[in-house]
């Protein structure tokens, strides 16, 4: 495999990125812009993940039934990821057909056609995408954490929108949203598998050299540095177990600190893995808040979530409480374990063994194109290609010192948003 | 037709896949990717769920969550210490046939993940410790996934299609029969019916033929189970009658999941390729196929609404499934309908087959890029016989259905006025 990466910037401001690997006949194209919920201000939130979904209605060139023929007879698969930082478009397809990703992607960056009634039915279609997650009560319970750990800045709204707003939402909205943001300067191209640089770079100058680009007029937030005012939030529904999230300020993620946040969040909760296609996890039953939750009957289960973002975001612990005991208690424990590790420090053998879990999970999806495509982009989204590649070096020059000062630094009692879901009927719970 | 973009050598075949039968009774198939640095091992064993005692029902599932839960070499913590720390992974879970286990590790740590796979199929203590936490997590996910409006369409459609057939029973079994099992159950159950007679492993990734064969034959190559008691033949599945309609109320969901379906041609019979290319046609093709443009598309009703077409060694079902906004449920099951009679009434077109046979064909090599990808089809190749040369031969498969194959098939199995139709959420009107 060839590590080098290449990269070339057309005149109107596309960045290509071009990372050949030849062990199969396979190429993952990917277009990814610089917009996200991150970008929407209150009252027309979802506006991102809405013009997500309308990119595969059809431009004035191709009707929406081509752009999907002509990538699945192929055999290959396309889809398209909407995150509070980026947007983003992929097809994975046999390496000979890489013109045909490179021609819808130029097509539909300014030739959508956002046909009011194509709008209408979207609508109704996010409608339900956000009802089958309504029905699950994590979505609740993560949503109304969120709301309140951020005061005013975009990370606080869930990246498919309110629902009022997508009642509210107009095809107008939508369409200057898109023809705003939608511009080679604010996109990236990233190409990765069994590629020749020289056809790659003609193509993408043949499709998208003439796209002209605009002023681009973006919304960008005030990052909140600050932790969240502690405060708990209560919600009740159907069901019988009991959840609780905890969320805290994390750093973003191109900052020293995040690293040193990387493997404290592996010690606390487990490894969790960059990949996004397949590859598989590594299990978390001798991290510590497994042994001194679930082991001590306290919960029934536990994991954590830190995403690199390109301005502070949260760290969430959830936990599905045992059936015998309270929701003080387990709080009571966590509590105790963070506390732990800001004034003990951890070994030197446990960051060791946290940096090989990093690398042996690179190493279960590395023979997946599309992670690379992936990867590629989302480093670029909020640092360079080189977080990525350095990642494994960075993780191995965290000290236990930073570890400790990590933890002390941003788990604090005080800054954190509680959330917790109880069945109707029920009371906290019994010890 | 499309022309095929690479060549029928780069995948899977009998030059590059080694099969090697054991005495055991096991059998193991391997193929190298020298550019992974990871191993993927894959397999499944005796027993399944199918066989419980009605009173014991979820016994299998919960054995094989047990075996990692310590063994007389290692207990519980030891053991997942070791596991995690080559930033290995090992999971267990049964199906209705067989219990199923997965692991992944650096190529240079395969003889010893080996090894501790070996060690908790032959040696698992059951220790009383564990077997409280792990029933309390079963009981615990049963009662989230009583909640589930996906989940509780999915075993309510299982109820009404299976009825007196032991597929009609969730493999998790149910919180009444989870509280009856015992320690002395499981080490019974384990005892004997998990055995290496019938195990099939894969073996993918950057390890060499001869070095997996070797690994394997020191580890689970050599484990012997003389207490190892045959799996009963499944029994035949009832004939459909009418239309059978269930609706499993679930208060304050927002979405309500469709399921609407019959029984799926035999996986190993001549229908099911004809099934495959119909069923991409369908409601797979593309953004869902057919009921994908209908229910999604045109009419807006719901994030996702295709068909799936089940595989297995026991009888199997062919479904529609959606999730929709309740008001709008009747309205779902009204397209689905109609573009069921559709496919049952009209020959696809000329272009409709020609496109998905090029899709089924150009997807091969995507799906076998991964290790993960390439084990689950040999392990699919060994489970129906069908010869280390078969992922070539099916460009040739696929080119040879014709659109009366699928006409015929589609009306063999689908008929309108025969189906269930199962959902779950906010009570019906």
């Amino acid at each position: 495999m060839n590590d080098t990466l290449i990269t070339y910037t057309l005149e109107n401001g596309l960045t290509l990125l071009i990372r050949e690997i030849h062990t199969a006949p396979i190429v993952s194209s990917w277009v990814w812009y610089g917009i996200g919920s991150r970008n929407e201000v209150p009252g027309k939130t979802g506006l991102s993940h809405w013009v997500e979904h309308m990119q595969f209605k059809g431009t004035a060139q191709h009707s929406a039934s081509w752009m999907d023929h002509s990538i699945a007879r192929l055999g290959g698969h396309w889809n398209a990821f909407t995150s509070p930082d980026w947007t983003t478009y992929f097809e994975t397809l046999p390496a000979s057909a890489l013109e045909t990703a490179l021609e819808l992607e130029a097509d539909r960056m300014r030739g959508s056609l956002f046909e009011p009634n194509e709008v209408e039915t979207e609508r109704t279609v996010i409608l339900s995408e956000r009802e089958g997650l309504e029905n699950d009560p994590l979505f609740q319970l993560n949503e109304a954490v969120q709301l309140r750990a951020f005061r005013e800045h975009p990370y606080r709204n869930e990246v498919i929108g309110a629902k009022e707003d997508l009642l509210a939402l107009t095809r107008e909205d939508l369409y200057g949203h898109y023809r705003n943001y939608y511009q080679p300067a604010n996109a990236l191209l990233c190409l990765a598998g069994d590629i020749d640089p020289q056809q790659a770079l003609a193509l993408t100058r043949q499709y998208f050299g003439n796209i002209e680009s605009l002023p681009l007029e973006k919304q960008l937030p005030a990052p909140e540095e600050n932790p969240p005012a502690f405060e708990q939030v209560d919600l009740h529904g159907p069901g019988d177990a009991t959840f609780v999230e905890v969320a805290w300020r994390a750093p973003k993620g191109n900052s020293e600190d995040f690293f040193a946040f990387t493997i404290l969040e592996s010690l606390l909760t487990g490894p969790s893995s960059l990949n996004m296609f397949g590859g598989g996890g590594i299990s978390n039953r001798t991290s510590r808040l497994y042994l001194a939750l679930v082991e001590k009957e306290l919960a029934v289960g536990v994991n954590g979530s830190l995403n690199a973002s390109i301005d502070p975001g949260t760290f969430t612990i959830n936990l599905t409480k045992h059936p015998a005991r309270s929701v003080s208690t387990l709080l009571s424990a966590l509590d105790n374990e963070i506390e732990k590790i800001q004034s003990k420090p951890v070994t030197q053998a446990e960051i060791n063994r946290a940096v090989k879990q990093a690398k042996a999970l690179f190493a279960y999806s590395s023979d997946n194109i599309t992670n690379h495509g992936f990867w590629m982009g989302y480093a670029n989204s909020f640092a360079d290609y080189s977080w990525f590649t350095g990642y494994v070096e960075r993780l191995a020059a965290v000290t236990p010192e930073m570890v400790t000062n990590t933890a002390r630094k941003y788990l604090r009692p005080d800054a954190r948003v509680i959330g917790v879901y109880t069945p109707n009927g029920a009371e906290a719970g019994n010890d | 037709m499309t022309e095929q973009l690479f060549s029928t050598d780069a995948l899977p075949g009998p030059d590059d896949i080694t099969r090697q039968s054991f005495d055991n009774g096991s059998v193991l198939l391997t193929r190298p990717n020298m550019s992974s640095p990871a191993v993927l091992i894959r397999g499944y064993l005796p027993p399944g769920s199918a066989f419980e005692n009605p009173e014991k029902y979820g016994i299998a599932n919960f054995m094989a969550s047990m075996l990692t839960a310590g063994t007389r070499k290692h207990a519980f913590r030891e053991l997942h210490d070791e596991i995690e720390t080559m930033g290995a992974s090992l999971s267990i879970s049964s199906g209705g046939l067989a219990t199923s286990f997965s692991a992944q590790c650096l190529r240079e740590d395969l003889p010893r993940l080996l090894a501790l796979i070996r060690e908790v199929f032959t040696e698992p203590t059951f220790p009383a410790k564990q077997f409280q936490r792990i029933k309390t997590q079963l009981l615990t996910f049963l009662s989230i996934q009583a909640q589930d409006t996906a989940a509780m369409a999915d075993q309510a459609f299982d109820r009404a299609i299976y009825r007196s057939h032991p597929y009609a029973i969730p493999e998790l079994g149910f919180p009444h029969t989870l509280q009856m099992i015992t320690r002395e159950d499981l080490k019974d159950f384990h005892q004997r019916f998990l055995g290496p007679k019938g195990m099939v492993v894969a073996i993918c990734g950057g390890v060499q033929p001869e070095e997996a064969l070797g690994a394997f034959e020191r580890s689970l190559g050599a484990w012997i189970n003389p207490a190892q008691q045959p799996q009963p033949e499944l029994p035949p599945v009832e004939a459909l009658q009418g239309i059978i309609r269930e609706h499993v109320t679930l208060e304050e969901k927002s979405q309500t999941d469709l399921v609407i379906g019959t029984f799926a041609p035999k996986t190993t019979g001549p229908d099911y390729l004809p099934a495959q290319v119909g069923n991409e046609i369908l409601g797979q093709f593309g953004m869902m196929g057919r009921i994908g443009e209908s229910v999604r598309e045109k009419a807006g009703l719901a994030y996702y609404a295709q068909s799936e077409l089940g595989s297995g060694l026991g009888p199997t079902t062919w479904q529609v499934v959606a999730g929709v906004n309740p008001k709008n449920l009747n309205k779902a099951i009204a397209l689905i309908r109609e573009e069921l009679a559709r496919f049952t009434s009209e020959l696809v077109s000329e272009e409709e087959l020609s496109e998905v046979r090029s899709a089924l064909v150009g997807r091969l090599p995507l799906s076998l890029e991964s290790n993960a990808g390439t084990a689950s089809a040999l392990l699919n190749l060994e489970r129906y016989q069908r010869g280390l040369d078969y992922i070539r031969q099916l460009p040739s498969k696929f080119a040879a259905v014709t659109r009366e194959d699928i006409l015929r098939v589609a009306r063999t199995y689908w008929q309108p006025d025969t189906l269930v139709i199962a959902s779950a959420g906010e009570a019906l009107s």
